[in-house]
C-alpha cells in the first residue's frame, strides 16, 4: 500500500518538473545562437586586452601585426611591467623591487600591503634556499618593524617565520607559502598595482565576460533545460539533462 | 640588512652622498643614491635612520648641482629619494622643506627628459600632500601662470601635480576666486575627461576650489551651460569606487556652498544610496564613504528620513557583525550612526533593536582617540530617546562604567565627548542613581567642574544637574558632600554665563522635592543666596537671570524667614537711588520667562496667608515695584498677565485692609 503511494508521489514530482521548465533542443538552441551577431573587431580587442593586461608583450606585438588591432596602452610600458612580474615569478624579489621603484617610486611607498608582501616573499626565498641565519636577520630588520606598524602584517609574518621551525619545510602547516603559487600571487599583486598606477584597469575584460556567462546560465537553469556550456575551456554545448 | 659587501652600511652609504668632500662622484654616487632610495621606499624605519644620518640635505645638494643640466639618471634618483623621504614621515617632510628641495624639483619639471619630469612631478606631489608644506601662493600672478601652464602639459604626472598643489593651496575665498578668474577651474573640468588618476586628482582639486564659496560654486555650475555639473552627476555612477566617492564629495560641497544646486530630492537620494553602497568597498573609498554620508545629511531631518527609508541604519550596523573594523572606517560608521540618531526617534529605536549597543560601548575602549569620541557622540544621541532612557536601557553598568572611565581619559576632547553622553544618560527617571555614583562618576564630575577648561566645567556641571533631576535625598546628599556648598557658590559666580546657568539649574534640582528645600540654599552662611544675589545684580545673560529668578521665586514660597531673605535680596538695604533694582530691570525685560519668573517672585512674597506679607507689600510698593507691575496688566505673554493680575490682587487687598497714610 505504502509502496504504491511513494511511487505515485515520484511520478507526480517528475511530472511537475517537466512541465514547469521549458525544454530547448540543441537544434533550436544552435539556430538561435546563429542569429546573434558578434563583430570580429570586438573579439580582437578582447584578446588584445587580455594579452596586454596579463603582460604577454611579444604575443601582443605579434597579434597587433597579424590582426591589425591596436592595443589600448603603449606596449613599451608593458615591457617594464613584465620584467617586474618575471623577476618575482623567478624569485628575484630584490630585483623586482628595484625595477618597480625605477618604474614608479610611489607605488611601494603608497602601498604598504604590497610592500610587505614583497618583503615577505624575499624572506620566503631565503628560507627556501636554507639560509636560516640570513632569513632571521632579514625578518628582524626588515619585516618586524612592518609588523609593529600593522597587526595583520604581524600575523602573516609570524606564519612565515614559523616555517623556520620545521625540519620538513615543504610539508609543514604553512608549507604552501613555499609553493610557486605564492610567487604567482605576489607577482599578480605587483602587476595590478603597476596597472593601477598607470590609470589602467587591473583586470582584463575576458574573465568578466565568462563570469557573466556562468551567471546567465545559472539564472536560466531555473527556468529552462537547454544545451549548456559546462567546460569553459572547450565551450562545447552539452545536451540538456532530460 | 644581512652582512654584505663592505661599504653598504647606512652610515657608509650616507657618507657617499653629497657634493664635494668625502662624497662619491659619477657612477659611485649614482649607485649610492639608488641604493639609499631602494632602501627607504616603503620603509619608515630606514627613512628615519637616514634622516638622522643627515642624508636629506646631502641629496638635495646633489639635486641642486645637477638640476641645471647634469646627468639625467642622477637627477631622477635624487628626486625620487627626496620624494620618498617626504612620504608618510613628518620629519622627512620637514627635512625636505628645510633643505630647500622644492625650487629644484620645480626646476626639473621643464627638463627635456620625460623620466626626469616624472620624477620631479611625483616627488613634488608627495611633498604637497603634507599639511606641513606651506601653501603655494596662488594670488601671485606668476605662480598662477605657472600652475596653468602645468595643467596644459601632456604629462599626466604633471597635471596631477598641478591639481594637488591647487587642492593644497586654496583656502580663502579670494584664492578660490583668483583660481576661477585665471581659468584654472575650467581647465580642471576639461581634464576630467582624461585618464583615471588624473580625473580623481581633478575632482579633489575642484572640490577644494568651490568649498564654502557660494560665488565660485555658482560659477562652476554655469561652466559650459551646466555641463560641468552634469558631468559630476554622471561621475557619481562611475565604475571606479574612488571616482564615485570623490564625485559625491564634490557635489555635497557644491550643495553646501550654494544650496540652489543639487537640491532635487532625487539627486540627494541618489547620493545617499551611492554612499551607502560604497560602504561595501574595501580600501579608502569605503572608509571615507560614511564621512561623506554624515556630511551630506548633517542637520537635515528630511535627509535623515530618506536615509532611514533605504535601510541606512541596518547597513551601517551590519558592519559590526563582520568582524574587526579598521579604525578610520569604524569612526566613520559611528559618526554616521550618531548623525542619524541625532533627530529621529525611529533611528534610535532601530539601532537599539539591532542589538549593536554593546559594539558601540566596546568602541568606548578603543585605542584610537577619534573612535572613542565618535562612540561617545553616538551614545549621546541615542540617549536623546526619552523612551529608552526611562526604560533604563542606557543606564546599566555596561554603559555607565566605560563612560565614567573616559572622564579620566588623557585627551580632553574625549572627556568632553564623554561628558556629553553622560549628560543625557544621567537623566535617569529611576529614583536611585546608584550605578553612576557607585562607580565614582560623581567624584570625577566634581573634579572636572574645577577644571581650567570652561567646556569641561560647563559639561560636568550640566551632567551633575541632570543627575540630580528627580534624584532621591541620599543621592543629593552624596553629591553635595563631594561638591560642597562653597564650590557650588563659586560655580554660580563662574566667569562663564552658561556655567552660571547650569549651576543655578543644579541648585534648583537639589532643592526640588526636599523636605526642607532650602536648608542648602541657606547653608554656610547663605553662601548660595549671596552668590545668587551677586550675579543677579551683575550683568548676566538672560538664561542665567531666568534660572536665578525662578530659584528665588521658589525660595520665596517657603516660610517667613525664607521670604525675608528673598526680599532683602531684591531690596538691598544699602541701595542708592542711582542704579535701578535688578527686579525692575527684569520686569521690563523682553524675555517672557524672565518677566514671568520675576512676577512669580512677587506673588510668592505677597502671598495672602503669610504673616508679614503686608509689610513686604508695602516695602515693594515703596521701591516702585508695584507701580512697575501695574504697567504690565496687558502684558503680551498670557502666563505673565495672569501672574500680574494675581500679584496686583494680593497687593490691593493689603492696601484696602491697611489704610496707611
Amino acid at each position: 500500500m505504502s509502496l504504491s503511494w511513494i511511487f505515485l508521489g515520484q511520478l507526480d514530482s517528475i511530472e511537475t518538473m517537466s512541465t514547469s521548465k521549458k525544454v530547448i533542443t540543441r537544434e533550436e538552441w544552435e539556430r538561435k545562437l546563429k542569429d546573434v551577431k558578434i563583430r570580429k573587431e570586438d573579439m580582437n580587442k578582447l584578446v588584445m586586452n587580455f594579452l596586454v593586461t596579463e603582460g604577454y608583450v611579444e604575443a601582443a606585438e605579434k597579434f597587433r601585426i597579424e590582426s591589425g588591432t591596436e592595443p589600448d596602452i603603449d606596449l613599451a610600458t608593458i615591457t617594464d611591467r613584465m620584467a617586474v612580474k618575471k623577476a618575482v615569478q623567478s624569485g628575484n624579489v630584490k630585483d623586482a623591487i628595484e625595477k618597480v621603484n625605477d618604474l614608479n617610486p610611489m607605488i611601494l611607498d603608497t602601498n604598504p600591503q604590497l610592500y610587505f608582501h614583497l618583503q615577505q616573499q624575499r624572506l620566503i626565498e631565503l628560507i627556501r634556499i636554507g639560509k636560516v641565519e640570513e632569513a632571521l636577520e632579514f625578518a628582524q630588520e626588515e619585516l618586524a618593524p612592518r609588523g609593529e606598524e600593522n597587526q595583520s602584517f604581524l600575523e602573516e609574518l609570524e606564519r612565515t617565520v614559523a616555517l623556520l621551525a620545521f625540519e620538513d619545510v615543504k610539508n609543514c602547516p604553512y608549507g604552501e607559502l613555499l609553493d610557486v603559487s605564492q610567487r604567482l600571487k605576489t607577482a599578480s599583486e605587483v602587476n595590478a598595482a603597476i596597472l593601477t598606477s598607470q590609470s589602467h584597469e587591473k583586470d582584463p575584460k575576458l574573465p568578466s565576460l565568462l563570469k557573466m556567462l556562468i551567471w546567465a546560465q545559472n539564472q536560466l537553469d531555473d527556468k529552462a533545460a537547454y544545451p549548456r556550456i559546462n567546460n569553459l575551456s572547450t565551450a562545447v554545448l552539452e545536451d540538456p539533462a532530460i | 640588512m644581512p652582512a654584505s659587501a663592505t661599504g653598504n652600511r647606512p652610515e657608509e652609504l650616507a657618507e657617499r652622498l653629497g657634493v664635494g668632500g668625502a662624497a662619491a662622484e659619477g657612477e659611485a654616487l649614482l649607485k649610492a643614491l639608488r641604493e639609499v632610495k631602494n632602501q627607504i621606499i616603503g620603509n619608515k624605519t630606514k627613512k628615519l635612520l637616514y634622516l638622522h644620518l643627515g642624508a636629506v640635505p646631502r641629496i638635495v645638494s646633489v639635486l641642486a648641482s645637477v638640476a641645471g643640466g647634469g646627468d639625467a639618471a642622477l637627477i631622477v634618483q635624487a628626486a625620487a629619494a627626496i620624494g620618498s623621504f617626504a612620504c608618510g614621515v613628518e620629519d622627512g617632510v620637514r627635512a625636505v622643506l628645510d633643505a630647500g628641495a622644492v625650487p629644484h624639483l620645480t626646476r626639473i619639471l621643464s627638463h627635456p627628459d620625460e623620466k626626469v619630469v616624472d620624477a620631479g612631478a611625483r616627488s613634488l606631489r608627495m611633498i604637497f600632500k603634507s599639511k606641513l608644506t606651506p601653501k603655494y601662493d596662488v594670488l601671485q600672478e606668476k605662480n598662477m601662470k605657472f600652475l596653468l601652464s602645468l595643467l596644459y602639459r601632456e604629462n599626466e604626472n604633471v597635471t596631477e601635480l598641478a591639481a594637488s598643489i591647487i587642492a593644497h593651496s586654496c583656502e580663502r575665498n579670494e584664492e578660490q576666486k583668483a583660481l576661477y578668474d585665471a581659468g584654472i577651474l575650467q581647465r580642471l573640468v576639461k581634464l576630467l575627461g582624461g585618464p583615471l588618476n588624473q580625473r580623481d586628482a581633478c575632482l579633489e582639486s575642484i572640490e577644494a576650489i568651490v568649498r564654502n564659496n557660494s560665488e565660485v560654486a555658482q560659477k562652476f555650475a554655469c561652466i559650459d551651460n551646466g555641463k560641468a555639473l552634469s558631468s559630476l552627476i554622471e561621475l557619481i555612477q562611475d565604475r571606479y569606487p574612488r571616482t564615485r566617492l570623490l564625485a559625491c564629495i564634490c557635489l555635497i560641497t557644491i550643495r553646501h556652498a550654494s544650496p540652489c544646486f543639487v537640491q532635487e530630492m532625487q539627486i540627494k537620494t541618489k547620493l545617499i544610496i551611492i554612499l551607502i553602497e560604497l560602504l561595501e568597498e574595501p580600501g579608502t573609498a569605503g572608509d571615507e564613504a560614511p564621512f561623506a554620508l554624515t556630511n551630506l545629511i548633517m542637520d537635515e531631518e528630511e535627509l535623515h528620513r530618506q536615509a532611514v527609508s533605504i535601510n541606512a541604519v541596518d547597513k551601517l550596523c551590519n558592519f559590526f557583525y563582520k568582524g574587526p573594523i579598521e579604525p578610520r572606517r569604524l569612526q566613520g560608521i559611528l559618526l554616521a550612526l550618531a548623525e542619524l540618531c541625532s533627530k529621529l526617534e525611529k533611528c534610535r529605536s532601530q539601532l537599539l533593536s539591532l542589538q549593536v549597543l554593546n559594539f558601540i560601548v566596546d568602541a568606548l575602549k578603543h585605542d584610537c582617540t577619534d573612535v572613542r569620541i565618535a562612540a561617545c557622540s553616538c551614545i549621546r544621541n541615542i540617549s536623546r530617546s526619552l523612551k529608552n532612557l526611562s526604560a533604563g536601557h542606557l543606564s546599566s553598568e555596561t554603559v555607565v562604567v566605560p563612560l565614567v572611565q573616559l572622564l579620566h581619559d588623557e585627551s580632553s576632547l574625549v572627556q568632553v565627548a564623554a561628558l556629553g553622553a553622560i549628560c543625557n544618560v544621567a537623566v535617569n527617571f529611576a529614583p536611585r542613581k546608584s550605578v553612576f555614583i557607585q562607580c565614582g562618576g560623581v567624584s570625577q564630575l566634581v573634579q572636572l567642574s574645577k577644571s581650567m577648561d570652561p567646556t569641561l566645567r560647563l559639561k560636568s556641571v550640566w551632567a551633575l544637574r541632570n543627575l540630580m533631576f528627580l534624584a532621591d535625598r541620599t543621592d543629593k546628599e552624596c553629591v553635595l558632600m563631594d561638591l560642597t556648598i562653597s564650590n557650588l557658590a563659586s560655580l554660580i559666580c563662574d566667569s562663564e554665563h552658561p556655567i552660571q546657568e547650569q549651576a543655578l539649574a543644579l541648585v534648583s534640582n537639589l532643592v526640588d522635592g526636599c523636605r526642607d528645600p532650602f536648608e542648602h540654599a541657606f547653608a554656610e552662611d547663605n553662601a548660595i543666596i549671596n552668590a545668587l544675589t551677586r550675579i543677579l545684580r551683575g550683568a548676566s545673560s538672560p538664561g542665567v537671570c531666568i534660572q536665578g529668578m525662578f530659584l528665588l521665586a521658589n525660595i520665596a514660597a517657603g516660610n517667613e524667614l525664607h521670604k525675608e531673605v528673598v526680599l532683602n535680596c531684591l531690596l538691598p538695604p544699602q541701595a542708592n537711588g542711582d542704579s535701578p533694582l535688578f527686579i525692575i530691570k527684569f520686569l521690563q525685560s523682553k524675555e517672557n520667562l524672565l518677566r514671568v519668573a520675576s512676577v512669580w517672585c512677587i506673588v510668592n512674597l505677597t502671598y495672602r496667608d503669610s504673616l508679614c506679607s503686608s509689610t513686604r507689600a508695602a516695602r515693594l510698593r515703596d521701591a516702585g515695584i508695584i507701580s512697575q507691575i501695574k504697567t504690565m496688566v496687558n502684558d503680551p505673554c498670557l502666563d505673565c498677565k495672569l501672574r500680574v493680575r494675581m500679584a496686583l490682587e494680593q497687593c490691593m487687598d493689603f492696601e484696602n485692609t491697611h489704610h496707611v497714610h
